[in-house]
């Protein structure tokens, strides 16, 4: 399934693009790719197929997800974020 | 002209001098305080005993702006230790926006150079016969003529001051602004401020340009050692990940972010997103203009992001949070970065709270185009309006007496309804966080003390969180709204910054270290958890005293009848905000309208 991952924050400063296209049928799936893709990312945000501390992800601009198990459809939008929404 | 009738306190605590100076600028004449031991645990520093001081001071009562009104400078058991972020004091005294209890935080070198002048808090009662400075050298206490700095803006009064005291004083000083009483002045010092809710003002209707401060007194620590290696830890944690963002990005990196979950307040809360978001952030500002990173006094994480201005600037740049880029740009739909660095600027010098001041100019603006207020000059994205405006306000010219009122008082005089879309609660301005699209934060907003405030209800956390849908919130958010507001209460009276709180792994636990270490208590995560909810239920007293209803823990009409724009289902109701603030004075244990149990 083709994701579409747009990158916000400190995911956006590793990874050094705004939006990038992976596939992947979970969370876990589609982080893993992330972590390939950007080896960066892993510095920081990604460890695995998990999201690492501090960092949270968003589907379509809607619900917070974290488990990897979440299952993801073909056309989803995921954005990697920064937990603390703090200003 | 010095003044007399300084005692010296009993003794005291480890972290503690155990008295606070008490000035009356009226008789001259000044004395320490002692602070009963028993105060002190219960509300530690900080915003906590601020607010237990100016109960016992009767300060609620009083008119805010009145000779017999108070405001203390308070500091904390940390002030002085190694620990990072410590290095800061809460302003505390009745708002002249809001009538009910203010307390603004900020981190300077003044917080250390205050407390060495042996006490834990300065309080100010009383107006000067003239402008003055009051200037405390050690245990000296005497007023100086300001004549010469009044009119100043706030790096010039602190420079001159400087050059003609010495430049080991420490410096908080009002602006313009503070000095024609603007209901949302701030107090500034070595670039940092104590922004919300008008304490400049408070300090510029006692004639008082500033505080100058030096001393030698410091305290004791009840476990050095022990101190040191807590201390070490904490500021090998606060270079770590929970803190990348405010390190290498700043706080305007939100924008971004609250733009595509279409949170970002835009043209006065009519929308979610704006346009010009790309052009204002600072991922886009960073590539076309200079940065420099600064740090707070005594802090490991250095989350200010200085940006240049155009070629002809010498003033060594802008420092831009991402609340003076809501409030100064989509608020008011200017996209120019130029405009917004140098309205964030004149804010500064001027002493105006940046927050308030876009919000309670976007409610002029939309005023003037329904064609309810005479400024045919004032529009939605123009931004030379946006700095004569600001320019107005701290000079009283034009528009200034009006604007200088915030949006309640401008919306009343207005009349209209216009008071449905100005984006206030009890009176202050409304941070940058939609509250229809983070309904937690809507909650945070309604019930806080000071009005609609982001530092004391850190509840927009919940929302960013799989525990709640945020745009359909329920009744089981409330204790976790409850959860921040009384983490946010501890760390503004311990005092610790925010930005450090992802770096604990159990919050209560660590801060009973800690504090056991700096004064020998033995405190328990447990009671802090209490001292937490004490803090919180002071606040609320000062306000019932000070006339507080339940009618006030609301939102404007505008958020409770209009879905966003862009955003059909960031929608919420009278009936859910009312379950919601409902559920939150029950999780408190208070009854079900807000009142305190007797």
């Amino acid at each position: 399934m083709q994701i579409t991952v747009e990158f916000f924050g400190i995911p956006r400063a590793r990874a050094g693009v705004t939006r990038t296209m992976v596939e992947g049928g979970c969370l876990g799936e589609v982080l893993g790719c992330l972590v390939q893709r950007f080896p960066a990312l892993a510095e920081q945000c990604i460890d695995g197929e998990h999201l690492r501390p501090g960092y949270t992800a968003n589907l379509g601009g809607n619900c917070f997800v974290s488990d990897p198990t979440t299952p993801l459809n073909d056309g989803d939008t995921l954005l990697l974020l920064n937990l603390d929404a703090g200003g | 002209m010095a003044m007399h009738g300084d005692s010296i306190p009993g003794d005291s605590i480890p972290g503690y001098h155990g008295c606070y100076l008490r000035v009356d600028l009226t008789t001259g004449t000044s004395e320490r305080v002692p602070l009963g031991r028993e105060m002190l645990r219960d509300y530690l520093g900080g915003a906590g005993l601020g607010v237990a001081i100016l109960q016992a001071e009767g300060a609620a009562c009083v008119d805010a702006l009145s000779a017999e009104a108070g405001i203390a400078f308070v500091f904390s058991p940390l002030v002085g230790s190694p620990l990072t972020t410590s290095a800061k004091f809460a302003v505390v005294c009745k708002s002249p926006l809001t009538d009910r209890i203010n307390d603004s935080l900020a981190s300077s070198g003044f917080a250390i150079a205050g407390k060495r002048t042996g006490c834990d808090a300065i309080v100010l009662v009383g107006r000067a016969d003239v402008p003055s400075v009051l200037v405390i050298d050690e245990q000296e206490v005497r007023l100086e003529p300001a004549k010469e700095i009044w009119g100043t803006t706030n790096s010039e009064a602190q420079s001159r001051l400087k050059e003609s005291l010495g430049s080991d004083f420490r410096i908080a000083s009002i602006g313009p602004a503070g000095e024609r009483l603007v209901r949302y002045a701030t107090i500034s010092h070595d670039g940092r401020h104590a922004g919300r809710g008008g304490s400049g003002a408070v300090l510029g209707s006692k004639n008082i340009k500033a505080l100058a401060v030096r001393g030698t007194q410091t305290c004791d620590w009840a476990d050095h050692d022990g101190l040191a290696e807590f201390a070490k830890r904490l500021s090998e944690k606060s270079f770590g990940p929970a803190t990348a963002k405010y390190r290498e990005l700043g706080t305007a990196s939100n924008l971004l972010v609250f733009n595509r979950l279409n949170v970002l307040p835009t043209r006065n809360f009519q929308r979610g997103s704006f346009a010009g978001a790309a052009t204002l952030s600072p991922e886009q500002l960073g590539t076309v203009r200079k940065r420099t990173r600064a740090s707070c006094a005594a802090c490991t994480i250095g989350c200010e992001h200085i940006y240049s201005l155009d070629k002809s600037d010498k003033s060594g740049g802008v420092r831009l949070e991402y609340e003076n880029l809501f409030a100064l740009g989509p608020l008011c739909e200017v996209e120019d970065p130029e405009i917004v660095l140098k309205s964030s600027q004149l804010c500064d010098e001027l002493g105006i709270d940046t927050i308030s001041a876009g919000g309670t100019i976007a409610f002029a603006m939309e005023c003037a185009e329904l064609g309810y207020l005479d400024a045919d000059w004032l529009r939605f994205g123009d931004g030379p309006a946006l700095l004569r405006a600001l320019e107005e306000i701290a000079t009283g010219t034009g528009l200034g007496p009006q604007l200088a009122q915030g949006s309640r008082r401008l919306a009343m005089e207005i009349g209209h309804d216009t008071i449905h879309f100005a984006p206030q609660v009890k009176g202050l301005e409304i941070p940058g966080y939609d509250p229809r699209g983070l309904q937690t934060m809507a909650l945070g907003f309604a019930v806080g003390a000071r009005g609609a405030d982001h530092n004391r209800s850190g509840a927009y956390e919940v929302d960013f969180s799989e525990e709640v849908d945020r745009r359909n919130v329920g009744p089981e958010a409330a204790a976790l709204a409850v959860e921040t507001e009384d983490k946010a209460a501890l760390m503004d009276s311990l005092i610790l910054c925010k930005f450090l709180r992802g770096v604990f792994t159990d919050f209560y636990a660590e801060a009973a270290e800690m504090l056991r270490l700096v004064t020998g208590w033995d405190v328990s995560a447990e009671e802090l958890q209490a001292t937490a909810q004490r803090i919180v239920a002071a606040k609320k007293k000062f306000n019932i005293q000070a006339g507080w209803t339940p009618e006030e823990d609301t939102l404007p009409e505008r958020m409770l009848r209009q879905p966003l724009e862009d955003d059909s289902q960031a929608r919420l109701s009278s009936e859910r905000l009312q379950g919601l603030i409902r559920a939150y004075n029950i999780a408190r244990g208070w009854t079900p309208e807000g009142w305190l149990p007797d």
